[in-house]
């Protein structure tokens, strides 16, 4: 009877357009239920042992749930969970429609000739990141995969000129109270966001700063992240 | 004045809502509906604050039928059961069924194919007014709602009562 499940997903989602494909999932946009909605595949992994596979899938897909609900009932923006199919590891998720992702709006915020070549215009949106992942590792959930392209801006209600922030795929994540693991969290961003946007140390600096001064448990974070980057090296948290 | 809404993952099949206000018979329905002869499940407006809300639920109840893993009896329950933000099956019924003090009423059937006459056969046991979902907002009791499903004003406020609702029915089995 799974078999039978499963090939009614697959169905489908062989209708739906293929967003991107990665090691772990396919992503799909589809309407689902009167909504556009992007539904991410764990597929079975044939270079592992099946048993193996099975049990490592489906605990990263109730990871990655449980990560959602949490952040969201701490009011932390993320896709809204519509179903899940837990016999082919499908999460069916809300599609962030007329959105840019911040790593986007970095690029062209710099691009555009600006009165001053600073990075003072971006500082308000540094903030707000650094805001809304201490409220995160607050919660005790740790993103896992931290970069610019894995935050959304998205247009916040009419007329507004704010863009909210919304924090998108949670495969990686995990619940922690560790400081370690949340150290660890921002380091892989500070990687991500300095290769990604060269020359904006300061700008990651503001990030920081605004983390320390919105999170309760920051000053063993931000410890545990000095001593992660004297190792020098990305401590991986890929099973 | 029903709305039928298709489920994409099982075609064929769709989610069809009625709603009635000033229902004079709600005892005689229930017990219709336990009894088998009304083949819908009858919800209570007042835990509902959008059709989307229900149909997720019912989407939810076609899948674990089709692979055999309903944690109620019927396709009906399970739909009633999948409202709840709790694992507490009777709870469930309580909360969101409709009792015998109700005076409307949210019908929801789900079909294959063609079941308009299904659908009279129900109006015509049902002894009150058919209205448009689009009322169904007004026959919301959103303090319960909100109470029920533990929605705190952060949630509501980054994403709204619907999609927080809807996000706790769809995550409960891992919470």
């Amino acid at each position: 009877m799974e078999l039978e499940k499963s090939m009614v997903v697959s169905e489908f989602l062989s209708k739906g357009s293929v967003l991107k494909q990665g090691a772990e999932a396919r992503v799909y946009r589809d309407v689902f239920l009167g909504r556009s909605t992007i539904i991410k595949e764990r597929f079975p992994k044939k270079y592992r042992h099946p048993l193996l596979d099975e049990k490592l899938t489906h605990r990263r897909t109730v990871q990655e749930v449980r990560s959602i609900q949490r952040c969201r009932r701490a009011g932390i923006p993320t896709p809204v969970v519509y179903f899940v199919d837990y016999t082919s590891h499908c999460i069916f998720l809300e599609d962030i429609v007329d959105s840019v992702t911040v790593r986007d709006h970095i690029l062209a915020t710099r691009q555009r000739p600006h009165p001053s070549p600073t990075l003072e215009p971006l500082e308000p949106l540094a903030a707000r990141v650094g805001r809304v992942l201490a409220r995160m590792h607050d919660e005790d959930v740790v993103h896992g995969d931290l970069t610019t392209s894995n935050m959304l801006l998205r247009r916040s209600g009419e007329g507004e000129a704010e863009l909210s922030l919304v924090l998108i795929d949670f495969g990686l994540s995990y619940i922690s109270a560790l400081p370690e693991d949340k150290g660890v969290d921002l380091y892989v961003l500070e990687k991500a966001f300095l290769s990604t946007h060269p020359n904006t140390e300061p700008l990651f600096q503001k990030l920081l700063e605004s983390y320390a001064a919105s999170s309760k448990k920051s000053s063993a974070v931000i410890k545990k992240l000095d001593e992660v980057r004297l190792r020098g090296r990305k401590r991986s948290m890929v099973g | 004045m029903h709305s039928s809404h298709p489920l994409e993952l099982f075609p064929g099949r769709t989610v069809t809502l009625m709603l009635f206000k000033c229902v004079r018979n709600p005892a005689e329905l229930r017990r219709s509906a336990m009894g088998g002869q009304i083949t819908a499940a009858l919800i209570n407006p007042r835990m509902l604050v959008d059709p989307f809300q229900v149909i997720v639920a019912a989407n939810k109840a076609v899948h674990l039928q089709t692979i055999g893993k309903m944690k109620t009896r019927s396709l009906n329950s399970e739909i009633i059961f999948n409202l709840s933000p709790t694992n507490n099956i009777s709870e469930a019924f309580k909360r969101f069924g409709i009792s015998d003090a109700d005076d409307s009423v949210l019908v929801v059937l789900v079909a294959t194919g063609d079941e308009s006459q299904t659908l009279a056969d129900i109006k015509e046991k049902v002894d009150g007014e058919q209205v448009p979902m689009e009322e169904l907002p007004m026959l919301s009791d959103v303090t319960q709602i909100r109470k029920l499903y533990k929605v705190t004003p952060q949630e509501e406020k980054m994403g709204g009562l619907l999609d927080s609702v809807v996000c706790k029915m769809a995550t409960k089995d891992v919470m």
